[in-house]
């Protein structure tokens, strides 16, 4: 278990509500009890991790989790910003994903992503994924420390 | 004229000079006699009123008059009729002329007659000197007519030549637009054919797009629809019936199936837009490979796979292993009984290796030996067989794709061989 003075955030970075609330629902499935902050596309993300505007002051997020089909600014291109700016790139990013297109899996890891997760389209099959995701990210794994955490 | 003369010789008609002999100075050099004589050219000379006073020998055969008979005749005896006048008037300004001798006819050509009325043309010069009788003219005359004969025939020659050289050119100019024609047309093919390539690529392009949508858009709906509904029968399947939970079920399965279409579709369209290039592939491995990849189902049927001499082709590798997997796997599914036995063999055929994989299963109609190669047809139920029908429609595709084609020989009840052809191809030089 990580020693932390405060519970693990987890930022997810998804546009379709439906998916934001099925991931959710997921977490508490797993009865998982995690701050879990949602940004609805890449620029959005972006201004969050960076604290700008109304996200100033808010903590980085241990995790990120990632789609890569996002308006104005695709998952690929926010991973590469996050992976491009030092006050960020220690934060794991798994890629989450209804892809399992080859060229989206080498994209993802030439960019650095932690992993890449196909969502099942099974609800289940999700739940299982999700809890794999806490168990292992948030249970398993010593994550680093937010250089401004 | 004097009959001692020799017939060759001129006698002065005027009478002799003070030196009482006008052959006094031939008479002295009996050389000029022999020179006259002797000479090829005709030699002719006359007196101021233009009568002839010396007549050579070569004069006598270019003329055809005997010395004799035309010495002391007019000149205009040995000229056409047509030049008599205008001859007349050239000696007579020749006669005032400063030179001492000038070449005949300075302008165009002149012609000689001869005594039997026949002209031919002549080259001729003539000069004059002040004897004792006055202005002596003598002409110095050759026939011309084998020299103007040669120059024709040259000149016919020539003229024949340069027609023929014309000819050669038109019927190169001919050839010359017709290769054009032929360039050009071919550059018009040229021109078509990368138009062809051109809309291929996009239309591939097309495909490659319709395949990530598919991959992206089309799954993500259907997971929200069949995740909802699950999650929908997991929390509220106590206050629910058993009819809910059947519904439920139909659209979950419902969603599942079409995500599988959807991955089948993507599968078959990947066939053609991401196979890799050809290299030796060493189709005993390959099969062995299968083997490995098909371990569960091969243990669970307990089916027993006998492999003959299979030869290394020239073929995309990844594509080799599917085609073989498709097949053997639809070889061990389709089974009678327990413990199928499946034969995979080749043969030479005329430039290609032919693959047959031969199993002892249901067999296949053999009315529907084209319809089992389309896309998303299949002979049975999911519940009796499952799957959606895509294997063998992504057979067919690979082996098409490598230039050979695919074929069914079956009885039902009596199991099924499907065999391909692989054509020889030569190995890229990079392989």
């Amino acid at each position: 278990m990580p020693d932390r003075q405060r519970p693990i955030r987890i930022l997810l970075v998804e546009d379709n509500p439906g998916d934001v609330r099925l991931t959710i629902e997921a977490f508490k499935d797993n009865r998982v009890d995690t701050p879990l902050d949602v940004a609805r596309d890449g620029v959005e993300a972006l201004a969050y991790l960076r604290q700008e505007g109304i996200h100033a002051g808010k903590p980085l997020p241990d995790l990120i989790l990632l789609d890569l089909n996002l308006p104005r600014m695709d998952g690929g291109e926010v991973l590469a910003a996050i992976k491009a700016d030092p006050a960020l790139l220690h934060i794991p990013v798994v890629v989450l994903t209804t892809s399992r297109a080859e060229q989206d899996v080498q994209r993802a890891y030439l960019l650095q992503a932690a992993c890449f997760i196909t969502k099942p389209v099974d609800f289940e099959c999700f739940i299982q994924a999700v809890k794999l995701i806490d168990a292992f990210w948030l249970s398993v794994v010593t994550l680093p420390c937010g250089a401004r955490g | 004229m004097s009959a001692k003369s020799p017939p060759h010789l001129a006698s002065p008609s005027a009478p002799p000079d003070s030196a009482g002999n006008t052959r006094s100075t031939r008479g002295a050099d009996p050389r000029f006699d022999q020179i006259l004589a002797s000479a090829n050219d005709a030699i002719i000379s006359i007196d101021e009123s233009q009568h002839i006073t010396l007549f050579n020998r070569g004069a006598e055969r270019i003329f055809g008059h005997a010395a004799a008979d035309i010495i002391g005749q007019p000149l205009d005896l040995l000229i056409p009729e047509r030049f008599v006048a205008h001859h007349g008037t050239q000696v007579r300004d020749f006669s005032t002329a400063p030179e001492a001798s000038r070449m005949m006819a300075q302008r165009g050509e002149i012609y000689g007659r001869r005594h039997d009325g026949s002209e031919f043309p002549a080259e001729a010069s003539i000069s004059k000197f002040r004897g004792p009788e006055g202005l002596v003219f003598t002409v110095i005359l050759r026939d011309i007519t084998e020299r103007r004969a040669a120059e024709r025939t040259l000149r016919d020659t020539h003229d024949e030549l340069e027609r023929r050289v014309r000819e050669r050119t038109a019927e190169l100019e001919e050839r010359n637009a017709q290769l054009q024609q032929e360039i050009q047309e071919r550059r018009r093919a040229e021109k078509r054919l990368a138009e062809q390539a051109r809309e291929l690529a996009r239309s591939n392009a097309d495909l490659e797009q319709f395949a990530s949508v598919a991959s992206h858009d089309l799954q993500e709906p259907l997971r929200m629809v069949a995740s909802y509904t699950q999650l929908l029968g997991k929390r509220y399947r106590s206050r629910l019936d058993g009819d809910a939970d059947e519904f439920m079920g139909f659209i979950v399965d419902g969603a599942l199936r079409m995500q599988r279409l959807i991955n089948d579709l993507l599968a078959f369209s990947r066939v053609g837009s991401r196979g890799k290039g050809f290299q030796p592939v060493d189709l005993a491995a390959c099969v062995a490979q299968v083997q490995i990849n098909l371990r569960s189902a091969i243990e669970e049927s307990g089916a027993q796979i006998d492999v003959g001499a299979l030869p290394v082709v020239c073929a995309d590798a990844t594509q080799m292993e599917q085609l073989l997997q498709n097949l053997i796997g639809n070889a061990i599914k389709f089974r009678q009984g327990p413990a199928p036995r499946v034969h995979i063999d080749a043969r030479r055929e005329d430039g290609a290796w032919c693959i047959g994989v031969q199993d002892d299963g249901i067999g296949i109609d053999p009315r529907y030996a084209e319809r089992i190669f389309v896309i998303f047809q299949r002979l049975h139920t999911a519940a009796e067989y499952p799957g959606t029908g895509i294997g063998l429609a992504i057979c067919k595709k690979i082996v098409e794709r490598h230039g050979g084609h695919i074929e069914l020989h079956s009885t039902p009840g009596a199991g099924a061989r499907f065999s391909f052809t692989l054509p020889d191809r030569e190995e890229p030089p990079h392989a």
